[in-house]
């Protein structure tokens, strides 16, 4: 039927409503590309099955994608005169059940994600139905919170393939009135005032494109519909076309009718097939309902649109590559001026735009220009579809008004990190696009905003990358994708990106030097300036981006071969020994304990972590976050295992073996003198590493005994005082002198220590609390976490009454809770501001906390304590806080509420972090943070004086066992390199052979659970709770390693490398 | 008569005709900016960037070679940017392919050369590709040594615009560019090339030339094709 009057626009409309709203159920499937990849075809197919052998007249209809691509297949489910419910995750086994629901007038609601009333198109409204409030409506959950759809506004709930659809729902109505009431001027006017810029990247103004272009008199005036979308990670356009390919139409003819055009031209990339399909039959559709080709709608204007299908190549996104493409020639650029707008297809005035802004078009003759400018800011108006992708929970389309902060689509929408990591960045824009850096996560998504970043929005690809993600690894893919794209016209982007990608090739490998980072920021401005085209200007965008926000993974890979992210596969052997700030090596031990050479496991053990029973017991193991095995059931206890080989070697007559060989082990004496100041484990660390390369260690200790925090703050349930002890035994028998009662400042000075030794390392931690800053934190009765741990670790605990809270969510507030218990507090409550999964305590303490009776309370702040006359506590006032804005952690800050919580108590203990004393350290002259934490060069730990390197807390700020061990020796290899010249650390970590065969299957069985007390037989002593392996499960946990290690081997079973 | 224009080169105040290249107006009032792909005669392509200038006002460098001048612009053909961009192009191009002038048969007459040494280029800081082209001697008269081409098609425009004869393209892209003749066949067995020796004369280096030549031997006579064309727009 030729559609020439708004009534017979009207008719179908209605005809069509009818049928939709108000006679029978109605079943649509999201069969976008998306849905179809995750099963929605069988879904779709099973539902017709069902229908059918159930006799139910019902409609059932394939949708386009609604947007939450983590949670498809998408199914919508109306039955009349109810609300309109999205299941998600639909599985041909759900069908019988949402069946039968059906057929019994009842919506299905087990698998409903959210409900939808009534439902603003934009250019008509829907009202479902009211009712079953138990489902949350679709923008109260956080997916779609703050969200707002207008190019999207028909996506995933009318079928893409029925132009009825369309107009039911107000389509083609803009057009009408396009066509009959204002002139091309006109529309071009309102336009302008919707301020509405290209969604392709750039964000020229559309209204100048086309004006441009009306006053350019041809005979043939071409409008093209750029589709050709190439960014990795990016799928907007695809989503748009086969969600709602005829509000892309309608766009392009009212662009044409305001611009005098006669001929259309969509660029559509031939690797979208289901796109392709629909926008013909779009096409085919709208041919035959007389919206495309002579006299549209009953007037003079005519216009058609041809679909081209695109080869695939990137640089055809560049309108004059596009337009040679589209001419028959090799996509290859020109340069501009001319412009388009004067001279592109054939010669002939052309306008291209975006599918995205497009598909704006008829929303602003719709709505008016200056409801479109009252979305997002002033000089980015409307909204931008993002796909948000990488590493976040919630993945999929996301429609915001621009200028919503990016936070909110990264920790809001997209729910942060799924494996509980830290985000590092967001990639926007894709190839020509640049990386943000969490610390920037405040900026509003605008034009302006990601360009003053040095990112630009581009067509709204959005990568979130988390610790995991080597930025100097993001460079180079993005860098390797533009090389490969270049079209070769022009020589800054064919040999220059070349060029660029052969040094970060480079710098991956660990094969350059810092000179390549100058080539490389030599390079990249020119490529930006020089190139001919738009591909080449942007390339070298990531590159540019992550030498300014990241430059010390680019340093971390060049000056300590280092990738931390553990990406760059040739810098390290396995993901637990990267991850291990000591870089023990893991998998090697493993094997040595599994060949039952426990000696050789000792020796090895000891040589990378001089403290491996303590860390064994209260280290953080980051290597379990990385462990492969944890991909197929759980991951490698490594901890438990260096543990058992240390306390094993212990308890035997092998420790002097083990000493014997270490002695070996141990370099000549060089006749060079070192300090060590501060027995903490990175002092203690560096002294190890400087003793076995033959220096002469001495180290100067404040108080009466060695192990700092792990001797004073550590309670002795969680590490032993004689394990610490026999630790630094064995150091001690190495050589390393220490002196007691020697304070910095006070005695000691540094001056001195410079005239009788060639160097001298500061390691002496951050002992100084930061306040909570509340009122009554002075009394006698509260005290401070270190105070009070150091106390009970002299031997003089504080009586704690009955009742004890806990301020804090660190290790330091669970230690001194469960030390508040084994002192007989009768209830302790730990309390935090923020919520459980924002603490900063090992998981694990926490939960033997509670097991032990302590009470963890969240969302309380501390605002006052409260004590009697006699100074005594009483108690003390909380704030109740709730989650406000997220800070640059992710996680949200607490925001203080008008009300009070009271809780009486005897003893409160404020555990609201450490950090270090500044005074001893300005006095010696050494250059100080405004943390209060040393400022030293990070590669090698050299402070501002000239012999005088720091390590550990003092550098750091508060960090934990495993990290502040590995500032120590770090330091211990610069100072060896400087005082040697040459670089010899890894000559001391003496290599072993052993079998090198990754197991075929996973061997080992289940993750082995070390024994412990029960919380009974705990909680009134202090009797160490976690007691280890025992051999059995040593060599059982450690068959269970993968051996990631082993990088070749021939694929016959039980063959060796 | 078209209508003249007033511009600003490097500070000088220039007249100049509507429809002239930036790079047109400063060849004529001596003002020198390197070029490489673009030959006198031949349509622009402001693909090697050597000739880019900054212009006031305009955010972005352009070629002179395809810019049109207007009314009250103002040029700069030399700054210390300019100098160094251009000088890393000519280093990455001589980093390409294998350009060694002590055995080619242009040494002395090779526009690339020339380049270097009024750019200053004594040394190139990125390492060398060192391709393995095969050389293709299949022709009869001519001789081509991918190895030394860089890519400024100024004979494949030679081959179509004054020609006519279609037989030079470029296949691939990137990096992995390449100057084919035809469907990629030897030369030698080209049914389109007229053996007119065009191609042979518009290139600027050592890549086409005449069989036969020993090391500094081979010159081109200059202007050749511009005279053509020129004469061939007189006789329209």
């Amino acid at each position: 039927m030729i559609i020439r009057d708004l009534d017979t626009l009207n008719d179908i409309r209605q005809t069509r409503l009818n049928r939709l709203l108000r006679s029978r159920p109605r079943i649509g499937v999201g069969m976008g590309t998306c849905g179809v990849g995750n099963g929605a075809q069988t879904v779709y197919d099973a539902l017709a099955e069902a229908l059918v052998e159930k006799g139910l007249d019902a409609d059932l209809e394939p949708v386009g994608c609604f947007g939450f691509c983590a949670v498809e297949p998408l199914v919508n489910v109306y039955l009349p005169g109810r609300p309109l419910v999205i299941l998600a995750e639909v599985t041909p086994e759900d069908v019988p059940h949402i069946v039968d629901e059906i057929a019994d007038g009842r919506v299905p609601t087990t698998k409903a994600l959210c409900r939808i009333e009534e439902w603003d198109h934009l250019t008509g409204e829907v009202r479902f139905g009211r009712g079953l409030s138990e489902i949350p409506l679709w923008n109260e959950i956080p997916f779609f919170q703050g969200q707002q759809k207008i190019v999207l506004r028909n996506c995933g709930l009318i079928n893409p393939e029925r132009l009825d659809d369309y107009i039911a729902v107000g389509g083609y109505f803009p057009l009408y009135q396009a066509l009959h009431k204002p002139g091309g001027d006109q529309i071009i006017e309102e336009i302008n005032k919707a301020n509405l810029r290209g969604r392709g990247g750039a964000g020229y103004p559309t209204g100048v494109k086309w004006n441009l272009m009306r006053k350019a008199k041809a005979d043939t005036k071409y409008m093209i519909c750029n589709a050709d979308e190439g960014d990795p990670g990016a799928y907007m356009n695809r989503n748009e076309i086969e969600s709602d390919p005829h509000m892309l139409l309608e766009g392009m003819l009212i662009g044409a009718y305001a611009t005098e055009s006669n001929k259309g031209i969509v660029y559509l990339r031939a690797e979208y097939p289901l796109a392709v399909q629909r926008l013909e039959k779009a096409v085919q559709d709208a041919r035959e309902a007389g919206l495309l080709g002579e006299r549209i709608l009953g007037t003079s204007f005519s216009f058609d649109v041809e679909l081209v299908e695109g080869a695939g190549a990137f640089v055809c996104g560049e309108e004059t590559s596009m337009i040679a493409s589209l001419e028959g020639r090799a996509g290859r650029p020109r340069p501009r001026p001319p412009f388009p707008a004067q001279s592109g297809l054939w010669g002939y005035p052309t306008n291209i735009n975006n599918v995205e802004t497009w598909c704006n078009v008829p929303v602003i003759v719709s709505r008016g220009g200056a409801w479109f400018a009252g979305v997002g800011t002033p000089n980015s108006t409307g909204t931008k579809v993002f796909s948000l992708v990488g590493k976040v929970k919630n993945t999929g389309l996301v429609e915001m008004p621009l200028g919503a902060p990016l936070k909110n689509i990264v920790y809001g929408i997209g729910g942060g990190s799924p494996a509980a990591k830290r985000i590092k960045a967001v990639q926007t824009g894709g190839p020509s696009g640049g990386c943000i850096p969490a610390k920037h996560f405040d900026t509003s998504v605008d034009y302006e905003s990601l360009g003053a970043l040095g990112a630009i929005m581009g067509s709204g690809g959005m990568v979130v990358m988390d610790e995991d993600n080597c930025m100097v690894d993001v460079a180079r893919y993005f860098l390797e994708f533009t090389h490969s794209e270049s079209c070769g016209k022009c020589i800054p982007c064919r040999v220059g990106l070349d060029e660029a990608v052969r040094i970060l090739r480079k710098i991956c490998d660990g094969e350059a030097d810092m000179a390549d980072v100058d080539k490389l920021e030599e390079l990249a401005p020119m490529i930006r300036d020089a190139s001919l085209c738009g591909l080449g200007q942007t390339a070298p965008n990531p590159v540019l981006t992550t030498l300014r926000y990241f430059r010390e993974e680019y340093e971390e890979h060049i000056r300590a071969r280092r990738c931390y992210a553990g990406v760059c596969e040739k810098l390290y052997l396995s993901p637990c020994e990267n991850s291990c700030p000591l870089n023990m090596r893991i998998p090697a031990f493993l094997e040595l304990l599994k060949e039952d050479r426990l000696e050789d496991a000792a020796e090895m053990v000891w040589l990378d972590n001089p403290l491996p029973a303590s860390t064994g017991r209260i280290c953080q193991h980051p290597c379990e976050s990385q462990c492969r095995r944890g991909d197929e059931d759980a991951p490698v206890n490594m901890r438990e295992v260096h543990r058992y080989i240390a306390d094993t070697v212990f308890d035997g007559p092998l420790m002097e073996r083990v000493r014997a060989r270490l002695l070996e082990d141990r370099f000549e004496a060089t006749g060079k003198r070192v300090a060590v100041i501060g027995a903490g484990p990175s002092g203690l660390s560096a002294a190890f590493y400087l003793a076995m390369l033959g220096h002469e260690v001495i180290v100067y200790e404040e108080r009466d005994e060695p192990g700092g925090m792990l001797r004073y703050c550590l309670p002795e349930y969680r590490l032993p005082k004689d394990v610490l002890r026999a630790e630094i035994d064995v150091l001690e028998s190495l050589g390393i002198r220490f002196e007691y009662g020697q304070t910095l400042g006070a005695g000691l000075s540094l001056d001195s220590l410079e005239q009788d030794c060639d160097t001298v390392f500061l390691a002496t931690g951050t002992w100084n609390e930061t306040r909570a800053g509340c009122t009554g934190e002075d009394a006698p009765d509260v005290w401070h976490a270190i105070t009070f741990l150091e106390q009970v670790a002299l031997g003089a605990p504080p009586s704690v009454g009955e009742r004890v809270v806990v301020v804090g969510g660190g290790n330091a507030a669970v230690d001194s809770a469960r030390t508040a218990v084994r002192l007989g507090a009768k209830s302790v409550t730990i309390v935090y501001r923020r919520e459980r999964s924002d603490m900063p305590a090992i998981a694990e303490e926490v939960y033997d906390a509670e097991a032990e009776g302590v009470e963890v309370r969240f969302f309380l702040s501390p605002q006052r304590v409260v004590t009697d006359n006699d100074g005594h506590v009483k108690g003390i006032e909380l704030r109740k806080t709730v989650p406000g804005e997220f800070d640059a952690s992710g996680r949200r800050t607490p925001v203080s509420t008008d009300e009070i919580l009271k809780l009486p108590c005897d003893l409160v203990i404020m555990a609201v972090g450490e950090k270090p004393d500044p005074d001893p350290l300005r006095r010696a002259g050494i250059h100080v943070r405004d943390n209060y934490t040393a400022k030293v060069d990070w590669m090698t730990y050299k402070t501002n004086r000239p012999r005088v390197h720091a390590g550990g807390d003092l550098v750091t700020g508060a960090s934990n066992v495993s990290a502040t061990m590995a500032t120590g020796k770090a330091a211990a290899r610069a100072i060896d390199r400087i005082l040697m010249g040459e670089d010899r650390l890894d000559r001391v970590l003496k290599v072993f052979t052993y079998e090198n065969r990754v197991p075929l299957e996973p061997e080992g069985g289940d993750r082995q659970v070390a024994r412990h007390r029960a919380p009974d037989d705990r909680k009134n002593n202090f009797e160490e709770v976690m007691l280890g392996y025992g051999a059995e499960a040593a060599i059982l946990e450690s068959r269970r390693c993968l051996r990631c290690d082993v990088k070749e081997q021939c694929a016959v079973k039980g063959g060796t490398s | 008569m078209s209508n003249e224009i007033n511009i600003t080169i490097n500070g000088r105040e220039l007249k100049a005709r509507e429809q002239q290249t930036i790079l047109g107006v400063a060849r004529s009032n001596d003002i020198y900016i390197p070029t490489l792909c673009f030959l006198k005669g031949l349509s622009g392509v402001g693909a090697c960037r050597l000739c880019l200038v900054e212009i006031e006002g305009v955010p972005r460098l352009l070629p002179a070679c395809v810019t049109k001048v207007t009314e009250g612009m103002v040029v700069t053909t030399e700054s210390p940017k300019l100098k160094e961009y251009r000088r890393m192009i000519l280093e990455l191009l001589l980093a390409e392919r294998n350009h060694v002038c002590a055995f080619c048969v242009v040494s002395g007459n090779c526009e690339l050369q020339d380049l270097a040494q009024q750019l200053g280029v004594t040394y190139v800081r990125y390492p060398y590709r060192f391709p393995k082209y095969k050389v293709d001697a299949t022709h009869d008269r001519f001789l081509y040594d991918p190895n030394r081409c860089v890519l400024c098609t100024r004979c494949m425009r030679a081959c179509e615009e004054v020609e006519g004869a279609r037989t030079w393209n470029v296949r691939g892209r990137g990096i992995r560019s390449f100057m084919i003749t035809d469907l990629n066949q030897d030369w030698g067995d080209s049914p389109t090339c007229t053996t007119c020796g065009k191609c042979v004369e518009a290139c600027p280096t050592g890549a086409l030339a005449v069989k036969g030549r020993a090391t500094g031997e081979m010159k081109r006579k200059k202007n050749v094709l511009s005279q053509l064309s020129s004469m061939r727009d007189r006789g329209r």
